[in-house]
Parts: structure tokens; sequence; C-alpha cells
């Protein structure tokens, strides 16, 4: 026999624990390869699409303003030397009726087929492309198709739709890639002649994308330059590419963050498996000391545990990680929070994640290594092991492990092209491992009060249970320290989510004053419109709200911006706008007397704009104006980019800027007309005029839509972290029964029946549970208030938001699952016999 | 008297690979209600065997124990652990104690398990410590007693319901002669002031000399009974004499 067979046949006596930890280990590594292979593929995915959506176009030449491009425009783009191929895509969000009660939100695209085929593939999975033959022919995504229970043949009807047009139909399903990307899929692509004159007002052409001949792109550009009279921007296949990117809501840095968690939980695991084995060996190597086994030897023997451990673990880890990713990104898929196709196994991501594995779980290793290193010989002879080891003696080397495993985190970061901020990933991260360690520390005092209900319902179970806990407190504490972490990430992530969707709130009511609204889907003239929505039975007033694109002139150069104009007085009364500078009656009055602007807090922080100062607005190819900041607001409507509108009075949009046209209409309701009547009534009108009815709880919906699926995908990988802390709680109880067999030997001959045996083992773990969830609560509250305080102001303006629901479910989770996790080792508690352990010393 | 723990033909067989070890080989047993019975034997007779079948700790391969009419030997786990809850008190040699509780916890754990809240019975946890000399320490821990102490607690705790039958097996094995003699006599008084019954294992014959009847194991079966009767000398050289004529 050599020593190393020592390691081996350690691993091999517990085949149980064993199994265990090698599964914790794998678990850990399954979420980080499988969030890594899933970040990878949105990647790819973004890069995939927004290169489908150009085609073989190089240039996209977009209309500035919500008029359009003329057809003379479009013809005269076509024609400049050097542009092979043009093909112009017209846009409207429109509203898709199958009956009058079922009704859907679309972005309609017009395209025209035949200059389509020369520029972008079009991936029809099933039917066929548009044909100008049949113009009410139309497309939809795949899955969007799939999802509404909609195929081929089906007809459906365009909202607001002129006199005499006729419903369309299905003719194709393409995949969900180049325009299937847009909108999350609730795209319908049209004939552009028949999307053109479906409505009263005609819907314009929006961008001309440009197939150029080879090394003509400047001379294009130069001549689009010169020759082009309407305002216009010019975009390219990286624009693109960042635009829906940006829509990805942050999805690398969280499931970094997870797969982190995840793994940090294996390593609790690895270090307290291997701790206890080395603990119920003591005697052993103590033994193995005095026949003249050096303490390198025995650091040897349990780093050979821990590598035997990390290797199988995070190979079994990657293979599952597979299976894992391939489920995540079908999860992915379907709540279309994040745009991913395809699963990329590529091997580097793989190989990554294993190695981080590896190097984690031999970290955790060293620990309980240098512990069996320290045994002396004279260990042999002591009779017993001693309870309640010291914590304080593990603290420092638990730390070390928690900063080592978040400094692989920030190594392994670059490689994961997160585009959130590293530095705050790793902050969460850091809180939620230290906070877990604090919790550690603080088991024991917590346990006294977290116990006495328990004590109260199981009795002399509970009382013994909860005793227990303090055995071997180093032990305890990196259990409810792996149950925690997962627990904590699930109520930070429940609170962050909560708070998102209290801002939401907040946003939409502070913009959308009497809480009712109707977008129109295209811009129209203001008065034309007003009668027809002053008019909606029970209104008691309607505001437009009018936009234009314009820009900013700062530091010479022109910035593009949106220019937003209100009303002030209704504003004012209804209680709109959420000014974070400026006197609210002030900066209304300024807006009325004119010359004045309200700029969004993003843009006030960016530029340092404060109240007082000027700013030059302009319209394209048009002299500026100087307006003076009247104040800063919280929030404002929504830009194509972040920043969102700078606000003036409606007067001014239409006297300096000539805006008369708006697409917005915010609308109240009279007191005392029922909402739901009064909801029907502006829905009916927005019908008729095309358009669609909006709420603030509606919005607000919407807005917390992507985030509440992200979270729930999360929510899963957290729990993922869970259910390895089970493992974790099997493990040590498994451990404790069998240590304690003489005990429960003793406990059995006094009377004790096999159902208190295992009430008392399942107590100490719902104990654990308990103390993990209350302690998880505490600690992803820390985490979730430093996200909402580091944020930037707009995210998160409402503050920290409680979910009570969450932080119950938390509590009870931990308990439940603690308890099911005790179910196994309170079994081998009950088949303890009595007379073999009585027997093993007499 | 009359009869309150009685064996009837107990085998005990245990399994060791592809044989069979019988530690137990047709062994009948009366004891009396108040009887301070000894069973002596040498290392690997199967004395602990007999007290564990005795006390319901185990199952007989075949047999029967009656514990104050109760045939439990019929019963189902539960009902066993039961009986053996109302009835018996345990002393073993080493480690009785839960090292977690206190010293009062640990004496106090008959009424724990029981379900009882152990306030109510903190007047008879003062009265047990008091009795074996312990109130000074109650609030100490197990391992911060000495051996003997630490037997002291575990006898206190065997009698805290005031059982019926009381097994002690080598409660003084691990003890020096002056020791084991408090035990003893812990042990003696209870005999005396509750009639309680005791069955004491051990293989010292001074200990053996305090019961009224002595059995001699061998091999698995009672080889002899040696009466001694009541007395409260304790002397052990008549035992001594009859265990030389035995060739012990
Ligand atoms: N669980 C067991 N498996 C196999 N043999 C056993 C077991 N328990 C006891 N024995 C055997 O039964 C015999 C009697 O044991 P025991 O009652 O402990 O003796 P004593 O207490 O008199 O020293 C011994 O030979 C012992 O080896
Ligand atoms: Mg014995």
């Amino acid at each position: 026999m050599r020593l190393g067979d020592v390691a081996w046949r350690g691993l091999a006596a517990r085949p149980l624990r064993t199994a265990l930890t090698v599964l914790g280990v794998a678990l850990g590594v399954a979420v980080l390869a499988a969030t890594l292979i899933a970040s990878q593929a949105t990647t790819e995915t973004v890069r995939r699409a927004a290169q489908e959506l150009y085609g073989s176009a190089e240039l996209r030449v977009r209309a500035f303003d919500a008029e359009g491009f003329t057809p003379r425009s479009v013809t005269m783009l076509r024609q400049i030397p050097g542009v092979l191929n043009a093909a112009a895509v017209s846009e409207k969000r429109g509203q898709v009726a199958v009956e009058p009660d079922r009704v859907f939100p679309m972005l309609l695209l017009g395209l025209d087929p035949a200059d389509e085929e020369l520029i972008r593939p079009h991936r029809v999975a099933s039917g066929t492309f548009l044909d100008p033959g049949q113009p009410e022919g139309v497309l939809l995504t795949e899955r969007w198709a799939r999802d509404n229970g909609f195929g081929i043949g089906d007809e459906l009807l365009l909202n607001g739709r002129r006199q005499g047009v006729p419903p369309v139909r299905v003719v194709g399903l393409v995949a969900d890639t180049g325009f299937g990307a847009l909108a999350s899929g609730s795209v319908m692509v049209l004939n552009r002649p028949f999307l053109a004159n479906a409505f009263e007002i005609p819907v314009p052409v929006r961008y001309v994308d440009l197939q150029l001949a080879p090394g003509r792109g400047d001379e294009v550009q130069a001549a689009i330059d010169a020759g082009f009279t309407e305002p216009f921007v010019i975009e390219t296949v990286a624009d693109a590419e960042l635009q829906l990117d940006r829509a990805q809501a942050g999805f690398a840095g969280l499931a970094f963050l997870f797969s982190i968690v995840a793994l940090a939980v294996g390593a609790f695991l690895v270090a307290n498996t291997l701790g206890m084995t080395v603990a119920e060996r003591t005697r052993e190597i103590g033994l193995l000391r005095a026949a003249g086994t050096t303490s390198r030897q025995v650091l040897g023997i349990v780093l050979r545990q821990g590598a035997f451990l990390a290797l199988a673990g995070s190979v079994a880890g990657v293979l599952l990680g597979m299976l894992v990713a391939v489920a995540l990104i079908a999860f992915l898929q379907s709540t279309r929070a994040v745009l991913v196709t395809g699963v990329p196994f590529h091997p580097g991501a793989l190989l990554l994640a294993a190695l981080l594995g590896i190097a984690v779980t031999l970290a955790a290793a060293a620990l309980p290594a240098l512990a069996a290193a320290r045994v002396s010989p004279l260990d042999a002879l002591r009779p017993s092991r001693q309870p309640g080891r010291r914590l304080g003696d593990r603290l420092p080397w638990m730390a070390a492990l928690v900063g080592g495993a978040v400094l692989l985190g920030l190594l392994a970061y670059p490689l994961d092209r997160g585009r959130g901020s590293p530095a705050g990933v790793l902050l969460g991260a850091g809180i939620l491992l230290a906070g877990t360690l604090l919790a550690a520390v603080l088991l024991q005092p917590t346990s006294v009060v977290v116990g006495r209900p328990f004590e109260w319902l199981f009795g002399a179970e509970g009382l013994l249970g909860r005793a227990n806990l303090g055995r071997d407190r180093v032990r305890t504490a990196l259990t409810v320290g792996a149950l925690t972490i997962g627990l904590a990430a699930v109520v930070a992530l429940g609170s962050v989510s909560a708070s998102a969707r209290a801002t939401a709130d907040r946003w939409v009511t502070s913009i959308l004053p009497g809480g009712y609204g109707v977008r129109l889907g295209v811009a129209d003239e203001v008065d034309a419109i007003r009668p027809t929505i002053e008019g909606i039975t029970g209104a008691r007033l309607a505001t437009p709200i009018v936009e234009t694109p314009a820009v900013v002139i700062r530091g010479g150069a022109a910035h593009e911006a949106l220019l937003a104009g209100i009303d002030p007085t209704v504003f004012q009364d209804e209680g709109a706008l959420i000014f974070t500078q400026g006197r609210r009656s002030a900066a209304f009055e300024a807006l009325r007397r004119g010359g004045a602007v309200l700029v969004p807090e993003p843009v006030a922080v960016r530029d340092g704009l404060s109240v007082g100062e000027g700013i030059e607005v302009a319209l394209p190819g048009e002299p500026s104006h100087r307006l003076e900041v009247a104040g800063v607001v919280a929030y404002s409507l929504p830009s194509r980019g972040a920043d969102g509108a700078l606000l003036v009075s409606l007067a001014e949009a239409r006297e300096l800027f000539g805006v008369t046209r708006g697409e917005l209409w915010a609308v109240a309701r009279q007191p005392g007309v029922p909402e739901n009547t009064f909801r029907s009534a502006v829905m009916e009108t927005a019908l008729g005029l095309g358009g669609q009815a909006l709420t603030a709880a509606d919005l607000a919906d919407e807005l917390g839509r992507t985030l509440g699926r992200l979270v729930g995908l999360f929510d899963v990988l957290a729990l993922l972290a869970v259910l390895i802390g089970g493992l974790g709680v099997v493990n040590t109880l498994a451990m404790g029964v069998g240590e304690r067999a003489r005990e429960i030997a003793i406990l059995r001959s006094h009377g004790m029946t096999v159902g208190q045996v295992q009430a008392m083992v399942v107590a100490e773990a719902a104990i654990i549970g308990a103390v993990g969830g209350l302690a998880a609560v505490g600690i992803g509250l820390l985490v979730a208030w430093t996200t909402v305080t580091l944020a930037g102001p707009r995210e998160f303006a409402a503050g920290l938001a409680l979910p009570w629901g969450v932080l119950a479910a938390v509590v009870l989770l931990g308990i439940g699952v603690a308890s099911v996790a005790g179910i196994y080792p309170a079994r081998a508690a009950a088949r303890t016999s009595i007379t073999e352990n009585l027997r093993h010393f007499e | 008297m009359p009869a309150i723990l009685e064996a009837r033909d107990l085998v005990k067989r245990y399994p060791v690979g592809p044989r069979a070890v019988d530690a137990l080989r047709g062994v009948s047993l009366t004891v009396d209600e108040g009887e301070f019975v000894a069973i002596m034997g040498t290392s690997g007779s199967g004395k602990s065997t007999m007290l564990h079948l005795l006390g319901g700790l185990d199952r007989p391969t075949s047999g029967e124990v009656v514990i104050d009419g109760v045939n439990i030997s019929r019963l189902d786990d539960e009902q066993a652990t039961l009986t053996r809850r109302a009835k018996t008190g345990f002393v073993f040699q080493f480690f009785n104690l839960i090292p977690l509780l206190t010293v009062a916890e640990n004496v106090a754990l008959p009424f724990v398990i029981a379900g009882e809240s152990w306030a109510q019975h903190r007047a008879r946890v003062d009265e047990l410590l008091e009795m074996v000399g312990l109130a000074e320490k109650a609030a100490h821990r197990p391992d911060q007693l000495s051996a003997g102490e630490q037997q002291r607690v575990a006898l206190a705790r065997a009698l805290a319901t005031e059982p019926a039958i009381l097994l002690a097996d080598e409660p003084t094995g691990n003890l020096d002669y002056t020791t084991g003699t408090e035990i003893l006599d812990l042990l003696w008084d209870s005999s005396e002031r509750l009639g309680q019954t005791i069955v004491l294992v051990t293989h010292a014959a001074h200990a053996a000399a305090y019961a009224d009847r002595v059995l001699v194991v061998q091999d698995g079966a009672i080889l002899d009974e040696i009466a001694l009767g009541r007395r409260r000398d304790h002397e052990a050289r008549p035992l001594i004499a009859r265990l030389a004529a035995l060739g012990l």
C-alpha cells in the first residue's frame, strides 16, 4: 500500500459524502459553464442579428424626424453613383387584431421584396417570402406566431386601417434573427406599398439601406452630405449591434455574478467536507504521524483528495453545464428578455469553467489540508474530539478563501465580455460572501434566538437539535453560509426588481399626467385630433405631448437629442414631473413665459447643467435657439439614447421649432367614472385612430416585464446555489449523526423513540435553514441597498423597495430546503443501532 | 416477591461473515421486584448482550423478555421504547453523558425525552444532584467533570424518573476502587430506600458482593447462581470463595 492510497480510501470510505461533494462542485461549475456559454451565445446572436439586419448593406441612411423620407429622396439615394442596391424600409408601431378583444401591439415594417432579395437574407422558416403580386401577404416571426397560435394562411386586421383595406394574410414565418430580432419578435413584415396606404396617415420610409460598390464608401457619403436636403443620420452595422446589445439588460454581468456565487457555494462545500473528513480522522492522522508520516505527506493526502474532488466535479460540471446551457438558452429565448439563438460550445469557455472550478476547489481544500498537517501524533491518544472547536482559528482562512474566489472572478471577468461594470458585479459578490462569513460568525447567538420557536415546536428534540449546532461551529458556520449565499441572492434580486418596479411606477405616472394615454403610432396634427381625444366619454382632460428630434449644440458640436412639447399648466396642475433641481412652480411659470427648458437628470449630470444656465437647441440645418434651464426632472419621455427628452412648452415647440404634430396624448378620467368603463372608452378611441391605448399601470408592467423575466432566470440560478447549499446540509448532518451514534444510542436507551430521533435531526436542519434564511434576508437587502444606492439616480429613484413576500418566502425556503436535506440524515440516525454503538467501548 | 423481569430461553446470534456467533445460547432467568442481581463473567461471555436484551435495547434471535408483565419481545420498536422509557434506567461504562448539555440538563434528559417541561422537574433534578453530591456542579459541562463524577451524573439520570428497574453495565469498570465504591453505595441506597430492582453487570467480585444474588455467565449461558442474601456489609469473601469453587 502506498501513502496515496490513504487518500482514495478516505474518499471511498464515505461514498455518499464524496458523491454529494462532487455533485456540489459539479453544480457550481455547471452554472459557471452555462452562464459563460449563454453570454457567449447572446454576444454571437447580437452580432449575427445586426449583420442580418444589414445584410450586404454598408450604410443605413435614417430619416432624422418622424416625417420620414419622401419617395423622391429614396430615388435620389438609389441613383448616387457607387450605390449598387438600395432597400427602403418603412416602419410604424401599430396594433393587429384577430377579434375585437384580441389585440397585439406590433412593429409594422414595410419592405420591397425585390430590393430585399438583393440586400439581405431573410430566413423563411416556412411558407414563402413577400410577393408584390399578393399585396396583403405578411410575414411573422416563427416564435411569435407559435406563442400566439398563428400559422400560415391566418388573417389579421390592422387596427385603425382606412376604409376598404382588406385583412392581411400570413404567407410566411421568419426566424428570430434579422428583422425578427426587433421588438422582441413582435414584428409584422408587410409589402411596403400596402403598408404605406393602409392608414389615413401614410406610413413613411424611415431608412434606406445601401449596398455599395467596393471602395466607394467615402464617395457615396460625400454625395449624400452634399445632395440631401432632408435631415438624416448615417448608421452602420456597428450602431445596430450596439443598440441591440443595449437591450440585453446587463445580462452577462449579472449572469457572471451568479456563477461566481454558485462556485463559491461549491467551495464552501469542499472546505466543509474535507474539514469534516479531517476532523473525523484526527485520530488516524495522529497514528500516521506517530508512525513517521511527515506533515507534508499528510498535507499531500488531503490535497490529493481535494484534487480528486476538483477534477471529478469539474469534468462532471462541464458536462452538466452543457445541459444547463441548453436549458438556460431555451429559457432565455422563451422570455425574449435576451436576444439569443443557438448553443455555442466553445472549448475555451468550457475549459475556463473547468479550470476555475479546479482552482477554487483546490483553494478550498487547502484549508482542511493545512489543518490536517497540524495534527500532532499526540492527537491519536486523546480520547475523543473536543466539541465546540473555535471559529476564530479558521476565520482568517475562510476570509482568504472568499477573497481568492472574488479575485479569480476578477481575473476571469474580462474574458466574459460583460458590459455591466465589473466593479459593481464584484462589489455585489464581495458583499454576498463577506456577509455570509459574518452570518457564520454570528451563528451561535442567532441560533439561540432563532431556535426558540423550534424548541417550542419540537420540544426536547428541538432543544437537542439546537444544542447540536454548537458542536462544531466551523462546520455549522460553513453549512449555514453555503445555504445563505443562494438565498441572499434571491433576496437581492427580489428587492432590486421591486425597487426597479417602484421606480418604473413613479416614472410612468410622472410623465403621463392623468394616468391614461393614447399613442397614435404616427404623429398627427394636434389641433385636428384634439376634439376626438377630448371627446372620449368620461375624460376630464386631454393633453398632447409632441416630439421632434433636435440637436443640442455643446462644445461647438451638435448632439442628437429629443425635444418634447408639453402643456405646462396641465402638467403642473396634475402634479406630473419630479423635480430634482429648481422650484416646481417657478419652473412651470418659466415654461409658460417661454425661452425655458426642463432637462432630464442624466443630461444635467453629464453636461454639468444647473438651473439658470443656457443651452443651444436647434432643428437640424436650422438656426439654434438659446433656452434657459428652468429645472431638472428625474424622469422624462424616453429618447433613442439613454438621455430622455428635453421638455419645452407646446407653444414654444410650435413657434420656435414648428412642431404641430404629436403622437402621444395623456388623458385623465373624470371622478366617478369607473376605471374599466373609462379604459374601454380610451381603447375604443385609440383603435379608431389606428393607435394604442395606454395606462400608467400597463406601461410600468411593460417596463418591468423584461426585468421580471431576467429576475426569474437568475432566481433559477440562485436556486441552484441553494440546492448546492442543501447538499452541504445533508453532508454536515449525516456526518454529525455518524459522530453522535453513541449519544443517539444513549438517548434511545433512555426511551427516545425513533420518531423523536428523526425529529431531532430535522429540527437541527430546520434551525440551520431558518438561520440561513434570516441571514440571507439581511445580506440580500444589504446587496440590494448597495445596488440601489450605487446605481444611477434614474434607475432606482424610488429607493429600496422591500418585497415582503419574497423575504418571507426565502426564510420558508431556507427552512424547507434544509428540512428536506435533513431527511436522509434523520433516517440514518433512526437506523442507528443502540447495542452496536454501546458495545464499541465495552 | 413477584417477578418484575423475566427472560425465557434467550438466544442471540450474530452473523459474522459466513458463520454465526452465538452470544447467548438459551438464557432463562427471573428477577424479583426489589432484588439486587449481579451478572458476572469474563470478557466476551455475553454479559452486555444479556443486559441489552433484558432492557429491551435489542431483540433476541429467539426467546422472550417480560418486563413488569409486558412481553417486550412482541412489541414494535415504538412500543418497546415507550416501555423502556417507563420502566428502566441505564448506566453504562463510558460516555454516558451528552457533552453539549450541562450536568443538570443531562439529569433532566428523561423528563425532556418524555416531552415534559424540565422547569416542572427542577426540584427533582436538584434533589438528585444533591443525592449524588454534585449540586455545586449543576451548570458544568460533562467534560469538566472527573470520570467518577460523570458516572454519578449518569446514575442520577438513570434514577430521575424512579424507574422500577435499573440496569448498569460495568458502571465502575472505568473507576478506581474508592470512586467505584461511591457509585455502588449509591446503587445500594436506591435499592434500599426505593426498593428498586437492580441488575448490575460486572466482572469485579467486590462489586458483585453488593448483590443479593450473583449469576455467573460463561460462553453465553448461565453457569451458576450464587445466592448471597441481603447483606449490609457487602463482604466479598464468601462470594470469592464460591467463585473459586467454580474454578473461576
Ligand atoms: N454486533 C456483534 N457482532 C458480532 N459479534 C458480537 C456482536 N456483539 C457481541 N458480539 C460477540 O458476542 C459475544 C458476547 O459479547 P458481549 O455481550 O459484549 O460480552 P461481555 O459484555 O460479556 O464482554 C462476544 O464474543 C462478542 O464478540
Ligand atoms: Mg460488556
